[in-house]
């Protein structure tokens, strides 16, 4: 029977690749969405609807339509495509940089949309009071503006994170379903079931949910108590 | 040279600033003035928090901004000390951090303990500041911006994130830490209590510019234009018509006068205090008893002119007492009656009055178009007045 054939040996490195592409893509996003979510937040410009739009735009296309035009675009004959394999000498598309920059444009409105919403309710005259004691800008992004968007940060990164481990439409489209490059473990999961592995199906499944539910219970009592010290 | 002197031009969409000021490097100024006069604007300006369109700011020698040579220093290189309108307290630091924030890492333990034990914080330092209460996020603000030893203190409206019955109890702790520094504190209020008690200098705002400077008591008791004495406090107004060498006028009567006064004067003010009930020897400006209001040891009484004009005066509650509809003549104290010029500024205002020039005692001078014209043309002036001046 096929079902006692794999149930010895579950095959963990999906969830590593799962695991390493959420921490890589969060990090990556965290850097690109700063400004952006900051500019959004402040901008009086025309061009703010128009970007926020195009923020946003992940949330409501099928993950089959990003997927279609980002292996278009990163594809062997795409214009990144061919750019990445001039220099790396192989494409973008079915690569784990390929991956996290899917995973990046599909996670996009869900950093930055906290961020922005954070930066937005602010509370501008502690930054001007931290001007007026002398602090830079660094050291008021730092001391001043992280601890006060901190709920921010942790509800960019814990949605970032959770919507790039449950991914799975953008990934077949451009990763395709390659062990150890590309094979994250909601594609490993279809696989085994495609393959009638229900258990092993099962115990990824199991493993994820258990996975999930315990980094949403961190994350909310860690709110709690921050959110403890902001109430006036 | 310790003084501060303040030249600043602004323009906004809706909004536009125009201040000159020039005031001592050491003392309490308060800027008085309705809300939207621009104020806490003048004030951030000074901070460095906006940016004014062209001008030049001084502190003690200091130059912070200088728009001819395109001069601006930054917030943090100003050595201001802010107290914001609802403290700006970093939530997410202890009493001793906000305290310290300001201060190089080196000094800082040291700093913060000296300022914690100035302002008698010592057994909150260890506290957040959403677990103090008014009075003491106040003092943690204040040791925050006077900690790293400011050029100014700057106090946007003090008092107004606390409530009515501590607000007595922290001006008087507020007047104890500001008379002991060394540093020029400026306070923009509204309250004009606040501004009298504390201030040793005001400047009234309208508009966006400093209508009048000086010294609180004398600004307080000589305000100078209708809208200045509005926003001090003063409650009654009489308007002038006419102005004669010994004499205004109106179409509430006549006040003789012992002293000349502007021939710029619109309006006549007095304190409700300083009016009394004429006797029989006094001059007295007729009036009719309004409405009498007991209020505790004063007696509130509002009387109305001949005009229509409405006149507040207080007595004593053990005044004898008058009746509303009671016919009274008014005695108004002539050392304190204050002449107003009508607008804000003396420049603004044209020289519109009629004046009475009594040179054959049967023409004057009509300002408005500069022509010398029959007595009986006057606008507001009485067949009795005139035959009194013709026959002088």
């Amino acid at each position: 029977m096929i079902e006692s054939v794999n149930t010895g040996a579950l095959d963990l490195a999906p969830v590593w690749l799962t695991l390493k592409l959420s921490a890589v893509t969060v990090a990556v996003l965290l850097v690109l969405s700063l400004p952006l979510a900051w500019w959004l937040a402040f901008t009086r410009s025309k061009f703010k609807v128009p970007v926020e739009a195009v923020t946003a735009l992940p949330l409501v296309l099928p993950p089959t339509v990003l997927g279609f035009y980002l292996l278009v675009f990163l594809g062997p004959n795409g214009p990144a495509g061919q750019f990445w394999n001039s220099i790396a000498g192989h494409p973008l598309a079915f690569s784990f940089t390929g991956l996290v920059i899917a995973s990046c444009l599909y996670s996009l409105p869900f950093v930055v949309q906290p961020l922005q919403a954070a930066f937005e309710s602010l509370d501008r005259k502690a930054v001007e009071a931290a001007w007026t004691l002398g602090a830079n800008t660094l050291r008021t992004f730092f001391t001043i503006i992280i601890p006060q968007a901190r709920r921010g940060f942790l509800i960019a990164i814990v949605l970032g994170f959770a919507h790039t481990m449950g991914e799975f439409g953008v990934v077949l489209m451009v990763g395709g379903n390659i062990p150890d490059e590309t094979q994250v473990v909601s594609i490993a999961i279809y696989e085994q079931v495609e393959m009638l592995n229900f258990q092993a199906a099962e115990q990824l499944s199991t493993g994820l949910l258990v996975f999930s539910f315990l980094v949403l219970v961190m994350v909310y009592s860690i709110n709690r108590q921050w959110g403890r010290g902001l109430k006036a | 040279m310790s003084r501060i002197l303040i030249d600043v031009k602004l323009r906004r969409d809706d909004f536009s600033l125009s201040c000159e000021l020039d005031m001592p490097g050491k003392g309490v100024m308060a800027i008085l003035g309705p809300s939207g006069s621009g104020k806490t604007t003048l004030l951030r300006l000074i901070a460095g928090l906006e940016k004014a369109d062209q001008g030049s700011i001084r502190v003690n020698g200091h130059r912070w901004l200088d728009t001819a040579n395109s001069e601006c220093l930054s917030p943090q290189k100003r050595k201001v000390g802010m107290v914001f309108q609802d403290y700006a307290l970093f939530d997410h630091l202890t009493v001793a951090q906000n305290i310290g924030y300001g201060l190089p890492r080196k000094q800082r333990k040291q700093s913060v303990k000296k300022w914690v034990g100035r302002f008698h914080l010592e057994s909150l330092e260890h506290r957040y500041p959403n677990e103090l209460s008014g009075g003491q996020r106040q003092r943690v603000a204040l040791a925050r911006a006077l900690a790293p030893e400011p050029d100014i203190l700057l106090l946007d409206e003090p008092f107004s994130a606390v409530d009515v019955p501590l607000r007595e109890k922290l001006r008087i702790q507020l007047q104890e830490i500001v008379s002991t520094l060394d540093q020029p504190v400026m306070m923009v209020t509204h309250d004009l209590e606040e501004a009298r008690y504390l201030a040793d200098h005001i400047a009234v705002m309208v508009n966006g510019q400093v209508c009048r400077h000086g010294f609180t008591n004398k600004v307080f008791n000589d305000p100078g234009s209708y809208e200045v004495a509005k926003i001090l406090g003063w409650r009654n107004f009489i308007q002038v018509k006419s102005i004669c060498p010994d004499s205004v006028a109106g179409d509430w009567g006549e006040l003789v006068l012992d002293r000349e006064i502007s021939p710029n004067t619109d309006w006549l003010a007095i304190r409700p205090y300083h009016i009394r009930i004429a006797n029989e020897s006094q001059d007295g400006i007729d009036a009719e008893v309004l409405q009498v209001r007991e209020m505790g040891a004063l007696r509130e009484m509002e009387c109305r002119l001949n005009d229509g004009t409405s006149l507040v005066m207080q007595s004593p509650w053990n005044d004898p007492l008058l009746a509303p509809g009671s016919r009274i003549r008014l005695n108004l104290p002539l050392q304190h009656v204050r002449a107003l010029f009508e607008g804000t500024a003396v420049n603004i205002v044209a020289k519109k009055k009629t004046m009475v020039i009594p040179i054959s005692g049967i023409v004057y001078n009509s300002a408005r178009n500069g022509a010398i014209l029959p007595l009986e043309k006057h606008p507001s002036l009485t067949q009795e007045r005139i035959s009194n001046l013709t026959e002088s």
